[in-house]
């Protein structure tokens, strides 16, 4: 038995000769050297300036466990340095009597849990890890003194420990003898400051801001008041009194400002007011709104009705161009709600409307809507959800393109989006109606345009385009029908002009079409949403023939006479 | 026979620890522990082999049974003495 098992552990003895055993030790040993003396550079330094920077009377209570910590922390440590520096006495120890005997039976380790009987030789030869796993292969004695140098190392480290665990100590006596001095005799106080009240006063600050209402600003303003007659009540009654005049009416003045958004004052107003903003140009409307408080109860209202009467299709974008249409209803509607429009502060929550807080934004996109929409609208809640769907087409069309000017809308047709709504206001009435506007206009012109089967091709390429931009909106679908029915007169046509395959600004042949006929307009402009680019000049080229071409901008008409 | 491995690497412990003064419970506890390396140690019989594990390592380096059981003795001892003085001390503190 034995000397099997001797002659398998010789093997064995040769792998785990004292080199490896000194490499375990060195392993352990230095791991933890990486990480401890890591450890305490950075922390120590930070104590240290925390130390420093408190006033030994700020609070005793803290830095003296602060200081405890620390000197917790480092006693901690240094019991660690200690354990590392017995493991080197007992390695150094090991391998001094280590070549005392050419060879020694050990249990080699199997993996943590199995063990082997094998022997140990060469036991003068020694590997030592000098890290990032590189070795030196040297003797026992060597390797003694390898361990002599690492244990001056750690014998430094424990030391300034000790040094910094001493300081600390002598802090925290000196935050002791502090206390009891305190505690002793009145002369010293300890002075404390509670930052909780101050980080209250903020909150309320902040609180404050967002309502941006009126009985905030008349909080503030009291507590304004409130100071200053503290600081007065020093001087004479009539000095005090004078300033409290003073402040009255500085008061009032305040007080009017923030009276403004109340519906009360405005009330007069609101409904007429309401009708004439839709008749003024948009353009400073928001601005408008928000500086003067006495509009926005009118608009609170509209925005209330609206959102009240189309739920979930008013979004904070669309009010813009649904206003125009629910506009109307509002009007009605204000002298029931004027009242609830008070504050509108929060003008970017649609969803809750609750109280006027909320509508009060809404109304100053409301506000923002063109006054023709308003007239047409007139009274149908089912007309106006239609031109609410219309509309809103119109906008994304026009965030897609860019060139959506909202403000000059009313008689200059500049963008197909413009044409789009001037179209829909003047069918406003019916849906159905402006679908035969168009038909009826093609026909009569027997346009279209225009120029190539290829042209045609991209036609339907575009519909397919526009649809899928369009998605769900009705009028575009109506629109690409419309241009459908178009697209066999326009193969007809097609030798008139081989131009239209060059792409030109929209806006040109709009203009055009203004000049010639309102009734016209709306025809092109259903034409121009639907396809932009193509369709829109084969008319205009036919047209331009046909009628008259010195109403056309005169570099289009220079343009289409050079080409012809 | 394969001898099983005795791990008397604890009573190595103390020794070096010398001149720290150890808290009385882990005194107790290692005072406990030699107690039972010796009963261990003691109650063996002759041919058993004994290893004596080096320190911080997973190396057992076989070692004389009777060498060892007067060794752990030894420091049982050594250990029953320090907590005898710990406790001395802290008599004559409470009486002062």
């Amino acid at each position: 038995m034995r000397r099997e098992a001797w002659a398998c552990d010789m093997p064995m003895a040769e792998s785990w000769n004292p080199q490896v055993c000194r490499t375990l030790c060195d392993t352990h040993v230095t791991d933890r050297d990486s990480v401890h003396i890591l450890s305490p550079a950075p922390r120590l330094p930070l104590f240290s300036s925390r130390s420093e920077v408190t006033p030994p009377l700020r609070s005793r209570a803290q830095e003296g466990a602060g200081l405890v910590l620390v000197v917790t922390n480092c006693q901690e440590k240094i019991q660690h340095w200690m354990k590392v520096d017995n493991d080197y006495n007992a390695l150094q120890e090991r391998l001094s009597t280590l070549p005392d005997k050419l060879s020694y039976n050990i249990m080699v380790p199997f993996g943590p849990f199995a063990f082997m009987p094998g022997k140990l030789v060469h036991t003068n030869e020694v590997t030592v890890l000098l890290g990032d796993n590189w070795f030196a292969k040297c003797s026992a004695k060597q390797a003694v003194g390898l361990v002599e140098h690492r244990k001056e190392h750690v014998r430094k480290t424990i030391d300034d420990l000790k040094k910094v665990m001493k300081n600390f100590e002598s802090r925290i006596e000196f935050t002791e003898d502090l206390q009891k001095m305190s505690d002793a005799a009145g002369d010293i106080v300890d002075i404390r400051e509670e930052i909780k009240s101050d980080f209250e006063f903020k909150g309320k600050h902040r609180i404050a801001h967002k309502p941006h209402s009126k009985p905030k600003t008349s909080g503030i303003f009291e507590a304004d008041f409130a100071n200053d007659v503290k600081s007065k009540d020093l001087l004479a009654d009539k000095e005090l009194w004078a300033r409290l005049e003073e402040l009255e009416r500085q008061e009032e003045l305040l007080g009017e400002l923030d009276s403004k958004p109340d519906p009360v004052v405005a009330d007069g107003e609101d409904t007429t007011s309401s009708e004439e903003e839709k008749e003024d140009p948009k353009t400073d409307m928001n601005a408008m709104c928000q500086v003067t408080d006495s509009l926005d109860p009118s608009s609170c209202h509209t925005d209330i009705t609206n959102a009240q009467l189309f739920n979930g299709q008013v979004n904070s974008q669309l009010n813009c161009s649904l206003n125009g249409s629910v506009s109307y209803q509002n009007n009605e509607d204000d002298d029931e709600e004027e009242e609830n429009g008070d504050d509108g502060d929060n003008e970017n929550d649609h969803d809750t409307l609750g109280a006027g807080d909320n509508s009060i934004p809404t109304i100053y996109f409301s506000h923002t809507v063109e006054p023709k929409r308003v007239r047409i609208n007139t009274g149908k809640n089912t007309t106006l959800k239609f031109s609410e769907k219309k509309e809103e087409a119109k906008r994304k069309r026009k965030n897609s393109s860019g060139s959506g000017h909202s403000t000059q809308e009313l008689p200059t047709i500049r963008t197909p989006a413009d044409i789009y709504r001037v179209f829909v206001d003047i069918v406003n009435g019916e849906y159905v109606p402006r679908k035969s506007i168009l038909k009826s206009r093609s026909r009569e012109n027997s346009v279209c345009s225009d120029t190539s089967e290829s042209s045609a091709a991209e036609f339907d390429d575009r519909r397919g385009v526009l649809r899928s931009l369009s998605c769900d909106e009705a009028t575009w679908s109506d629109a690409s029908e419309s241009i459908l029915e178009e697209e066999p007169q326009e193969n007809h046509q097609k030798k008139l002009l081989p131009l239209s395959g060059t792409l030109e600004a929209f806006s040109g042949t709009v203009i055009e079409k203004e000049f010639f006929s309102s009734s016209l307009t709306p025809h092109q402009a259903i034409a121009h949403p639907v396809l932009p680019t193509i369709p829109e000049r084969k008319e205009v080229l036919s047209h331009v023939p046909e009628e008259t071409v010195k109403r056309v901008s005169r570099f289009k008409a220079a343009r289409l006479q050079q080409k012809n | 026979m394969p001898g099983r491995g005795v791990h008397p690497e604890d009573s190595a412990v103390p020794v070096p620890a010398g001149g720290r003064t150890l808290h009385k419970e882990d005194l107790c506890n290692k005072i406990k522990e030699q107690k039972v390396v010796v009963d261990e140690l003691s109650n063996l019989k002759k041919n058993r082999r004994v290893y004596r594990q080096q320190q911080n390592s997973n190396i057992f380096f076989l070692a004389d049974r009777t060498e060892m059981l007067s060794e752990s003795k030894n420091i049982l001892d050594e250990l029953k003495k320090e907590y005898q003085e710990i406790e001395n001390s802290e008599k004559s503190s409470i009486k002062k």
